[in-house]
């Protein structure tokens, strides 16, 4: 057995905290469980023991351990050993993983051991994939064990036996907590567990999670349903230190671009001389393009394979299998692979491209190596040169064990809006007693009387203040003041819409024989039937023109155009795609990274770990210009050709650059900087214009303090906001998790481009009559977080007030380089789009004038402003992600 | 990285407006920025498709939309009357989601739109979401002469001088990798579409099917209607798409 004093317990927060090891306790394991241990030569772990320990002593349990530390066995060690000694009918444990897969997984193998040891106990799961049939036989006589999602729990929750069904319920084991505690999935969650709660009044909680920042929060989460039962803390031992570096390589880094290409001769080395390795990107552009540059030096015909989220269900089982039975010994993935089952045997992980915060990155090391004793190994790959900073500071992260996740998020009012349809649905709701529930879900903890009253009038008639459809209403009150759904259909109609995930419409993209544009616009029909590669997201396919090419499934293809619901596209000749990439899989720079970045720079004594060219760069900077400090910004100013450029050094995440950036172009407006346009990357933002910007500050007819004041929040978001294009799609999520909006499904008449549309009407609408309307609430909620991220602008403006520096320069400096040759790659999203429409309206004016067109629609490239033969290289690798 | 925004507008700062006019069958129309057409000549205001009660009309089958669409296309009438002097109005079909629209309106869109029918003459064209003609006030009929135009709801191959509305006209542009769709007014010699005027309505891109063989593309005029400006836009940049 291991040494059980490095297990620390943390308990009775009650009475104050207080740690204490736990010593040589006495084996409380039933000895046929022991026995089992023993005929495979294992001993129980001391976590193991001491997640049994709490559930003995009546206490639920928060364990924190890093993967591969038998969390899963730990979280089922009480309910075998008390099924062992209290064999019982019906529900004992309810397992909860934000994976399907992971939940069939886990089921296969606890199920081993229990056939091993003859136990009487079922175990069973319950999925989408479910058969009807044995949902039914479950509800009827319900399995000791039974494994789900929580989508699935919402569903058994909303039905009118649901009291019965969890009456007895003894355990509920959360897995990988972490993952789900940061988003609405964790809020409906904590409902859902809230409401068992008040059914089963012996019930205890045991969550297992990877190693987050605050695992005090964490625990409160869990032990917020269940008041009067303790909740201990129970941290496993830490697992060896993993053997991390960041790739050495002799090719130049570029100073720009996502593409890695400079490292892919290094990479492919290395994926031979191991077994397996992961290589995870951050979009599934980038792992297109990984995936294609490698296999075009793949002269060996090393086994290398591509998993993301845009690849068909099919494809991905395929690559996951393979791996399984160790026959790949390379998979180029995204967050695809990041939970889940062990795939195999991984003796590497590479971060390619920007790790973009610590935890994530320890969570991803993980899964090199799922045996405790040894260390993990992995290597970080920069694609550029400010990422060189940032993998040295993850680096340090990693090596200190810093974390930065994620808190768990608060409760948001478009889940409590559905949850609420769904307890009516199982049985009239007493709004008191249904508040006070809520009110034992953590993230709800502090939801107002009024603000429960407006989500209960909202499901009831829309909540609106023109009160215009009680006759309509979905509930109604009954003689004894409770609220119950209007007619059976309303039940039927909830369970079609339940659940928080919210998949962007996806369009299937079918690869079909093209009809050759070079030849001319010719209509005629095209090739059909051809196979279907996968899906992408309808935006992205809305924006393509015919001809447009881009990387998808591993190949450059054409997009020849809509066909009923499919995007048709054609094999390529064409080398260099013209449009750059697609969504997906875009995490935000951590506000620790982003510190950790900050302070590289800002300090030359740590310079000697960075390579040559890198510190270079930056001793080239100190030189010519001043460099960003750590606590404010930078700020430099200097003409380029006809115009004027201000660039900022924030390193707060490209999401609140953007809105930065949004905001302050309409301010330089007012000012009559005459600003033209801007762009935004994880470190800086940049912004052009007519206006003399450095002369403007310097005289004091613009000042910096002014124009970076918090009070643009107020106002200026105000009238953004009301036009943003991310708005409407933060809307429509919210709209349709909270039922007002019905999510489409396979077969329904509804397309999702008719939902898209609609529900950018239903905004516009509902912004401009009743702006504090709840679902108004609940989508500037999720953008201040989300695509907006203005609560991390927040933070900025308040970091710098006051004290940002500014450096008027005759000339670009050098850290100014990459974020100028962002210009003019990658248009796209939301806003700026009259600018397509005055275009078109010149167009017009000088074809009237009989004056020759000007050439360069979309097709030409914008020039790109720094001229430096190696970087326009660059310019192949382009921006992936939104 | 991308570039998010720019402004051509920016670039010639201060420049005034000059009043966008539409020629069609030897007539002058000013196009509005709400969607609705000033024929300046007759004192008329034209508008197609208000889709009053549109979003009420979800809320039997228990989807509880905004019932917000009624009083916001109202509003925009009101402020056209007002800022045009129109006279007559003449709505071009679909005036209502469905024909019971006439009885769901609420108190206040009710006194609202009675007022509006005190301001002008109105003369409502039945549409195939409006078929029956109703007693708000104002004519109803199923289309009208004036001018040697014929105003209606639906248009029709081969139509020569008609004004009509139906189909909620809109135009997608391409431009250095930015695409824009907006609501149009789109013309050529014999066939005028406006745009959904209705805060609930939604539109469809003119290169869609139902809009084949109604023009003559040769001929084709397509004017979009932005923020704060209506862009008279070459045709060449028109592109296919939702």
């Amino acid at each position: 057995m291991e040494a059980t004093a490095l297990s620390l317990v943390w308990q009775n927060p009650k009475l104050g905290l207080h740690w204490h090891c736990t010593r040589d306790p006495p084996l409380p394991l039933h000895p046929t469980i022991t026995g089992w241990f023993a005929t495979k030569g294992w001993s129980p772990r001391a976590h193991q023991l001491d997640v049994l320990a709490s559930w003995n002593d009546a206490a639920s349990a928060l364990l924190i351990a890093p993967t591969g530390a038998g969390k899963t066995l730990a979280g089922f060690l009480p309910t075998l050993d008390d099924l062992v000694r209290r064999p019982v009918e019906g529900l004992h444990t309810l397992y909860i993983s934000p994976l399907k897969a992971l939940a069939v997984d886990v089921a296969r193998n606890l199920t081993t051991p229990i056939d091993e040891m003859r136990l009487n106990i079922s175990v069973e799961t319950r999925t989408g994939d479910t058969p009807s049939h044995r949902r039914q036989r479950q509800k009827l006589k319900p399995p000791n064990i039974l494994m789900t999602t929580p989508e699935q729990l919402a569903l058994l929750l909303s039905h009118e036996d649901s009291a019965r069904f969890f009456g007895g319920l003894r355990r509920i084991v959360l897995d990988e907590l972490h993952s789900m505690v940061t988003n609405k999935r964790g809020e409906l969650l904590s409902l859902a567990v809230a409401r068992i709660a008040s059914y089963a009044p012996a019930l205890r909680i045991t969550a297992l999670s990877a190693t987050v920042a605050r695992p005090d929060l964490l625990r409160d989460w869990i032990a917020a349903p269940l008041p009067e039962a303790r909740t201990d803390l129970l941290l496993g031992a830490a697992g060896a230190k993993p053997d991390v570096s960041i790739l050495a390589s002799d090719e130049r880094v570029p100073w720009a671009g996502h593409s890695t290409q400079y490292a892919v001769p290094d990479l492919y080395r290395i994926i031979k001389e191991h077994r397996t390795t992961l290589l995870f990107v951050n979009t599934r552009s980038q792992a297109e393009m990984l995936f294609q540059n490698l296999w075009a030096i793949n002269e060996d015909g090393v086994a290398i394979a591509l998993h993301h989220g845009s690849l068909s269900v099919e494809q991905r089982r395929k690559v996951e299998s393979a791996m399984v039975a160790g026959k790949l010994q390379a998979v180029v993935c995204t967050s695809t692979l990041d939970l889940g089952i062990d795939w195999g045997d991984v003796d590497l992980v590479v971060q390619v491209g920007a790790p973009k915060g610590a935890s994530r990155m320890l969570q991803r090391i993980g899964r090199a190596n799922h045996r405790l004793d040894e260390p993990s190994k992995a290597i970080f790959v920069p694609s550029n040169r400010f990422e060189v900073l940032e993998c040295e500071a993850a680096l340090e992260a990693v090596e200190k064990g810093a974390q930065d996740s994620e808190d768990p998020s608060l409760g948001g009012l478009d889940v409590l809006a559905q949850h609420t349809l769904g307890m009516a649905c199982a049985a009239p709701l007493d709004p008191l007693g249904y508040y006070d529930e809520i009110r034992r879900a953590w993230p709800y903890r502090h939801l107002s009387w009024e603000s429960f009253e407006r989500v209960i009038d909202f499901v009831a008639t829309g909540g609106y203040t023109l009160r215009a459809y009680e006759r309509y209403a979905k509930l109604k009150k009954t003689p004894d003041g409770k609220w119950r759904i209007a007619n059976p259909h309303i039940a039927q109609q909830y369970r079609l819409n339940v659940g928080t995930i919210i998949e962007d419409p996806m369009v299937k993209v079918r690869l079909v024989r093209g009809r050759g544009f070079k030849t001319g616009s010719s209509t005629g029909p095209i090739g059909r039937y051809g196979r279907v590669l996968g899906e992408l997201e309808e935006y992205f396919i809305d924006q393509l023109v015919r001809g447009d090419t881009f990387v998808f499934g591993s190949e450059i293809v054409a997009y020849e155009g809509m066909f009923e619901t499919e995007a048709y596209v054609s094999r390529s000749t064409a080398s260099d795609p013209k449009i750059p990439s697609y969504m997906g899989g875009k995490f935000p720079l951590s506000t620790y990274l982003a510190d950790g970045v900050r302070r590289l720079l800002s300090d030359p004594s740590h310079w000697s770990a960075l390579p040559d060219q890198v510190s270079d760069w930056l001793r080239l900077q100190r030189d010519v210009s001043v460099l960003p400090p750590r606590d404010s910004m930078l700020v430099e100013t200097f003409p380029r050709g006809t115009q004027n450029y201000m660039v900022c050094y924030p390193f707060e995440d490209r999401l609140a650059h953007q809105t930065l950036g949004m905001l302050l172009t309409r301010r330089l407006e007012r000012a009559r900087a005459r600003p033209l346009g801007f762009v935004a990357s994880d470190y800086a933002l940049a912004i052009w214009g007519l206006g003399d910007f450095g002369g403007l500050i310097r005289t004091g007819r613009l000042s910096l303090d002014q124009l970076f004041d918090e009070d643009m929040l107020g106002d200026d978001l105000e009238d953004w906001l009301h036009e943003s294009q991310l708005m409407r799609r933060t809307f429509r999520n919210a709209a349709i998790i909270a039922g007002l909006i019905e999510r489409r499904h396979p077969g329904k008449e509804k397309t999702g481009r008719q939902v898209t549309v609609s529900s950018d009407i239903i905004y516009d609408v509902l912004y401009e009559h009743e702006p504090d309307h709840i679902l108004i609430q609940a989508t500037r909620r999720d953008a201040a977080r989300g695509l907006l991220d203005i609560e991390r602008l927040g933070a900025l403006l308040r970091r710098i007030r006051h004290t940002i520096v500014h450096k008027p320069l005759d000339r670009i400096s050098p850290l100014a380089v990459p974020i100028l040759l962002d210009i003019g790659k990658t248009p796209i999203f939301g806003e700026a789009r009259e600018s397509a429409m005055a275009d078109a309206a010149d167009e017009l004016m000088r074809e009237a004038l009989g004056v020759a067109p000007k050439s360069g629609s979309r097709f030409s490239d914008k020039a790109t402003p720094v001229k430096d033969a190696q970087d326009v290289e660059q310019r192949g690798g382009r921006r992936a992600g939104r | 990285m991308r570039k998010m925004w720019s402004n051509a507008a920016a670039a010639a700062p201060d420049a005034e407006e000059a009043i966008v006019l539409l020629h069609f069958a030897g007539h002058s129309f000013e196009p509005q920025l709400s969607g609705a057409l000033f024929w300046r000549a007759e004192k008329m205001l034209l508008v197609a498709d208000l889709h009053l009660e549109k979003f009420s009309s979800f809320a039997k089958k228990g989807q509880m939309l905004p019932p917000y669409d009624t009083g916001l296309t109202l509003k925009r009438l009101e402020r056209d009357l007002a800022a045009t002097g129109a006279e007559r109005v003449v709505a071009l079909g679909d005036s209502f989601h469905r024909d019971e629209g006439t009885a769901t309106l609420l108190d206040a869109d009710r006194l609202r739109l009675m007022a509006l029918l005190g301001r002008a003459h109105w003369t409502w064209l039945s549409g195939n979401h409006d078929p029956a003609p109703h007693a708000l006030g104002g004519v109803c009929l199923t289309a009208l002469e004036h001018r040697g135009l014929t105003l209606v709801h639906e248009p029709q191959r081969g139509a020569h001088a008609t004004i009509a509305g139906h189909l909620h006209p809109a135009a997608t542009v391409h431009s250095s990798g930015h695409t824009t769709r907006r609501p149009c007014f789109v013309h050529d010699n014999r066939l005028l579409l406006l745009p959904a005027y209705g805060a609930g309505a939604g539109s469809m891109n003119i290169l869609s099917p139902p809009f084949v063989g109604l023009f003559d593309f040769a001929a084709l005029e397509v004017t979009m209607i932005g923020r704060s400006k209506l862009y008279p836009v070459s045709t060449k940049r028109l592109v296919r798409g939702i």
